[in-house]
């Protein structure tokens, strides 16, 4: 295996070089941490480099880069939504509802966090624990379980279920954190809740689906997904809607997901550092940049609130 | 592969004071074994590209915070085959998804039949696979560059070799 080449290394090889040069280029140096006691030299870095940066060749690199990765005139920050509708929000420093002026509220150090129906709690898990919290980061419950993943939830006001993934298995569990049930060997993939109380999952050799009604598995479940997807090209990423291509941009694009109102999509973006709005019609786009500094790393996973 | 752990933190400690030769030193050293260990995770060559560049663009922005006591080669590959694992399992979920990749040069039949070999693995089973055969780290190193426990390590390994075994031999 040591001799094995990968197709097109060299040219993958330059065209790589060619992006990560200019990020170098233009990044920004940070002041050296406190096992370096040297203030004045570092202040002198910053200050050459804020120089450069400033200087009429300097905002040249940093203006070419943004050209060449991301949106131009996006907002520096993420300001506001440009829906009613809530965004939940992990990633490495935890989980975060974002509200629609811009404002955030970190619930804690979980991953994997999704809505309940009506978005009145979120499911979310720990180390070994799943949690069910309320919008202030109150716990409402917890289920200890063997690093649980991927949990996701369904149904009424009045019946609701999470699946989630935990220990090689498929589990769902009420919305209340009783009658844990497993359903069957899960791989690592987070399941979809699809009409009609299906789960579709993989069991290691393909896909499934879990009736929870029938409480039968339906085998080659048929994965109809309808609204936006991601298409990746050799260097590129694309939005792509009833088969019209919305947005195109440089690297990979991790997530699009559609607002309640159905109008609007959001497109994370790690490659750019950026968040994507996009208004379907009439066409929009709002870019919202440094995403990793607002949420101490960029976010693994977005969702709107709430599907209607 | 890449270049002595000496050669690695010097040309660390110069691309963090901005030289740019020694940051390209740095790429070139590790673009090929963090494309070819994306690759073999994904199989796709656009995606591998794709990861492997986000990797590195990774690595521009935590340059100033890096740690040069530390190996890069490691926090480098951890990335690439975390997030090459991750992409993997996220296009099991995603047959809408599109993969347009770039034409394949001929191989060699043994990396042909290589490459078929390792499809039948899981992305979990394959990165193992790559990180021990194509990275050479030991499987303690793998345990603690995926965050996994020993045994897990080794029993995914076992088995993955079990799958292999007639064509690596």
């Amino acid at each position: 295996m040591k001799d094995f080449r990968a197709p097109n290394e060299p040219e993958a090889a330059e065209r790589a070089w060619q992006l990560v040069h200019a990020a170098y280029r233009s990044r920004e140096p940070v002041t050296w941490p406190r096992r370096h006691p040297r203030p004045l030299i570092a202040g002198a870095v910053v200050a050459a480099a804020v120089a450069a940066v400033l200087s009429p060749p300097g905002r040249s690199v940093v203006h070419s880069l943004r050209k060449a990765v991301g949106v131009e005139n996006a907002q520096t920050e993420l300001f506001s939504l440009p829906t009613r509708a809530r965004l939940l929000v992990s990633g490495r420093s935890g989980t975060w509802i974002v509200n629609p002026d811009g404002s955030r509220r970190r619930l804690g150090a979980y991953r994997d966090a999704a809505w309940s129906p009506h978005g009145l709690f979120i499911v979310a898990v720990k180390r070994n624990e799943l949690v069910a919290l309320d919008s202030k980061g109150n716990v409402r419950w917890t289920l200890p379980r063997r690093s649980p993943r991927f949990p996701t939830w369904t149904g009424t006001f009045t019946d609701t279920r999470i699946a989630y993934v935990a220990g090689g298995r498929l589990h769902i569990v009420a919305g209340d954190g009783t009658g844990d049930r497993t359903i069957g060997p899960a791989a690592h993939v987070p399941p979809v809740w699809r009409p009609g109380r299906i789960v579709v999952y993989s069991n290691g050799h393909g896909v499934v689906g879990y009736d929870t009604r029938s409480q039968k598995v339906v085998r080659h479940a048929a994965l109809r997904v309808g609204g936006p997807t991601i298409r990746r090209r050799a260097r590129q990423s694309e939005v792509v809607l009833g088969g019209r291509v919305l947005f195109r941009g440089t690297g990979v694009f991790d997530q699009v997901v559609r607002s309640p109102d159905g109008r609007w999509l959001l497109v994370t973006w790690p490659t750019a550092d950026q968040w994507i709005f996009i208004r379907i019609k009439p066409r929009k786009i709002v870019g919202a940049s440094r995403i990793s500094g607002q949420f101490g790393g960029f976010p693994t996973t977005a969702s709107w609130c709430c599907r209607r | 592969m890449a270049g002595s752990g000496r050669d690695e933190r010097a040309w660390v400690r110069r691309a963090q004071a901005g030289s740019a030769s020694d940051f390209e030193a740095l790429f070139r050293a590790h673009w090929g074994p963090a494309y070819r260990a994306a690759y073999l995770v994904v199989r796709d060559a656009g995606a591998a590209e794709d990861i492997a560049q986000e990797a590195f663009l990774s690595a521009v922005r935590s340059l100033d915070r890096f740690d040069r006591r530390r190996p890069f080669g490691p926090w480098l590959h951890r990335i690439v085959v975390n997030r090459a694992i991750d992409w993997a399992r996220a296009r099991a979920l995603r047959p809408e998804a599109e993969e347009v990749d770039v034409a394949a040069p001929k191989r060699p039949e043994r990396d042909e039949e290589l490459l078929r070999e390792l499809d039948r693995l899981s992305p979990e089973h394959r990165a193992v696979i790559v990180l021990r055969y194509l990275l050479e780290y030991t499987p303690g190193e793998i345990a603690e560059l995926l965050e996994l426990p020993r045994g897990t390590v080794n029993s995914r390994l076992r088995r993955g070799l079990d799958s292999l075994r007639e064509r690596l031999e």
